[in-house]
């Protein structure tokens, strides 16, 4: 926890990333999709084993910057942020959300989340991505309460023996929201 | 119809509320409270008068703003401000909003500058707020820089919280903290060192009214020790332990204010909730260890040293957890809604992996996604759904726990103490709010402390 990892979205000059084959493009969104559907359908223990031991889980916070000093618009890994998990923190929230006395989801929302936008590059090492996607997660609980969340999530992927065919080794979402619109983040991106 | 108040004739909103319908909202001797406190236009009107304009409002910590030409904007009540660090070192807060045609001086977050333009007509303020260029100022018949700055704020720190506050009349931050101090300084005068906020602040909406998120912070650790944060407790537990192996710490007391409106309380030895909250490593480092010693030393006395978990509001709208260190003002947004701006704070002089201990659970447990506050949201969210309702609105709050257990004084805490479990605190916050609302002046106010 020592080097600050600043975070940006991509600047002027960045190459269009080559393309990746035909198949990997197809495994990798429907990964995406399994990892939509486990999340939509409050399947979070299935879910929870799509996350790697080491899984870095992190959602900074945004602010607004006037033009001169837009590099400092996402916070960086020393910051407070939305979120900043490893497993053990996130298998502490996939006790909360599956407990019947988690209130925030016990009645459960209703959510959505759609995946686009799927841009992959590999990884330093063999078998892991760098993967951008699009975001937009509609959340909807009990009568009236609706909230939608854009974005963008950089993950990197690692290949694994498992039917999902993939683990989640980071997941850095970057959410198109200063201030957050909702009462509460009680749900996963 | 216009309603004289403070000798100002503008007319008002307030004119349906007179005072003696306002002090019969809140009664302190019975535990009662009209809900309509939380859902009246007019009432939230009279408040942004007579209590946001009057109170010492948390803007941030000096951390936030350590360099000259450092800014962030901040709001008191619904006003939007500019906080300033000067080349001088000393802070300066006034309202973002040019005094020419109203358009918001700065419309950043935070950041270094050394003048905010307005985007308008090009009206230019230094960082101190004194309007520095007019274009085409000589087509102004008469036009005197110095008289059309910005209004600016009394601005005074605490211990490295920046507080603010429009009144002239106010007394200053100290006789207006009075008896809090001694809870206060339990998170932040632990060093000589003082306390570094983690940067970033995270500002969140919830649709409730301000009164329900003040009065827990100031009152609530009846809802901590019973049912609403249950699941956020299971989330702390390492994985080989259940619910079921705990029970919920019943040794403590709380803090009512002997005036102000003020309230605290705390657990006394049992460390179960924050290890759940924050981990053994930082609960080693709050009681064991050189920095806890150093803590003693400087409190004095064993009181402040056992207490184990905190809940703190000052009057009205700057809450903290000392433990969890975590520090937020909720900014009204009529009654009906409110937003929480929170960051945390850490010793200085903390090593660096505890300052990053503080600064992750914090963060798990009270944020938007934090398995604590979570369910706050939900809670506050569905009361004040339910008050859109005629009836739901005719008949007052249950406030009256741990009437007639006030001990009053006691010898190792300041204030008036009770048992931890308790609504005494949320009587003196409310009696507080019904004070303020029912008087014109500082000076009027002033009469009637203890």
């Amino acid at each position: 926890m020592s080097m600050s990892v600043m975070v940006k979205t991509s600047e002027s000059g960045q190459m269009k990333p080559p393309l990746v084959p035909v198949n990997l493009q197809h495994e990798i969104e429907q990964f995406y999709y399994w990892e939509a559907r486990l999340l939509d359908d409050r399947r979070y223990e299935e879910w929870f084993s799509l996350l790697a031991q080491d899984i870095h889980y992190f959602m900074p916070i945004r602010t607004t910057r006037i033009m001169r000093e837009a590099r400092k618009e996402f916070g960086d890994s020393r910051s407070f942020a939305h979120f900043d998990d490893d497993h053990q923190m996130m298998n502490g929230r996939i006790r909360k959300i599956t407990s019947d006395v988690g209130w925030s989801e016990n009645p459960a929302s209703r959510t959505r989340h759609v995946i686009s936008n799927v841009m992959i590059e590999e990884g330093d090492l063999s078998g892991e991505y760098e993967v951008s996607a699009a975001f937009f997660v509609y959340r909807n609980r009990l009568e009236r309460q609706l909230d939608i969340f854009a974005g963008e999530r950089r993950d990197r992927l690692r290949r694994t023996h498992t039917d999902a065919g993939f683990e989640i080794v980071n997941r850095t979402i970057l959410v198109d929201q200063t201030t957050i619109l909702s009462n509460n983040l009680s749900f996963f991106f | 119809m216009t309603t004289t108040i403070d000798g100002d004739s503008r007319t008002t909103e307030t004119a349906k509320w007179t005072a003696e319908d306002i002090t019969a909202l809140v009664s302190d001797e019975n535990g009662l409270v009209d809900p309509r406190i939380y859902t009246d236009e007019a009432l939230y009107q009279l408040e942004l008068e007579r209590v946001f304009a009057r109170s010492w409002l948390l803007l941030g910590h000096e951390s936030q703003i350590a360099a000259g030409g450092d800014f962030m904007t901040s709001y008191m009540g619904e006003d939007p401000v500019i906080v300033a660090r000067q080349k001088d070192a000393s802070i300066r807060v006034f309202l973002n909003q040019c005094r020419h045609r109203g358009m918001r001086l700065c419309r950043a977050d935070s950041g270094n500058a050394k003048s905010f333009t307005c985007s308008y007509h090009g009206w230019a303020y230094d960082t101190a707020g004194t309007l520095v260029n007019v274009p085409y100022a000589e087509c102004f018949p008469k036009l005197d820089k110095k008289e059309w700055g910005p209004l600016q704020a009394r601005v005074e720190t605490y211990k490295g919280l920046i507080f603010a506050n429009w009144d002239p009349e106010a007394p200053d931050l100290a006789t207006y903290l009075g008896d809090a101090r001694f809870y206060m300084d339990h998170m932040l005068d632990r060093t000589e060192a003082g306390t570094v906020a983690i940067p970033g602040i995270q500002k969140w909406v919830i649709p409730c009214n301000w009164k329900f998120a003040a009065e827990q912070f100031c009152s609530d650790m009846y809802h901590a020790g019973t049912t609403s944060h249950i699941s956020g407790i299971l989330a702390g537990l390492p994985a080989d332990k259940e619910l079921s192996d705990l029970a919920p710490p019943t040794q403590g007391s709380q803090y009512r204010a002997t005036w102000g409106g003020h309230g605290a309380g705390f657990f006394l030895d049992d460390t179960n909730m924050l290890t759940a909250m924050m981990s053994e490593k930082v609960v080693d480092y709050w009681t064991k260890g050189a920095a806890a010693e150093k803590a003693a030393l400087r409190f004095g006395t064993t009181a402040r040293a056992r207490i184990a978990f905190q809940h703190m509001t000052i009057f009205p709208t700057c809450s903290f957890l000392p433990g969890v260190n975590t520090i937020r003002m909720w900014h009204p947004r009529g009654p009906n809604e409110m937003e929480v701006w929170t960051f945390t704070v850490v010793d200085a002089d903390a090593p660096d992996e505890i300052k990053d201990e503080y600064r992750r659970h914090s963060m798990r447990t009270f944020s938007a996604g934090g398995v604590f506050e979570q369910d706050d949201g939900e809670n506050w969210v569905e009361v004040q759904q339910i008050l859109k309702g005629y009836k739901a609105r005719s008949r007052p709050f249950n406030v009256s726990m741990g009437i007639g257990n006030d001990k009053g004084g006691h010898p190792d805490y300041p204030g008036r103490i009770g048992y931890v479990y308790n609504e005494n605190a949320a009587r003196g916050l409310y009696t507080h709010w019904a004070r303020m609302m029912t008087s014109p002046n500082w000076a009027a106010l002033n009469q009637t402390r203890s």
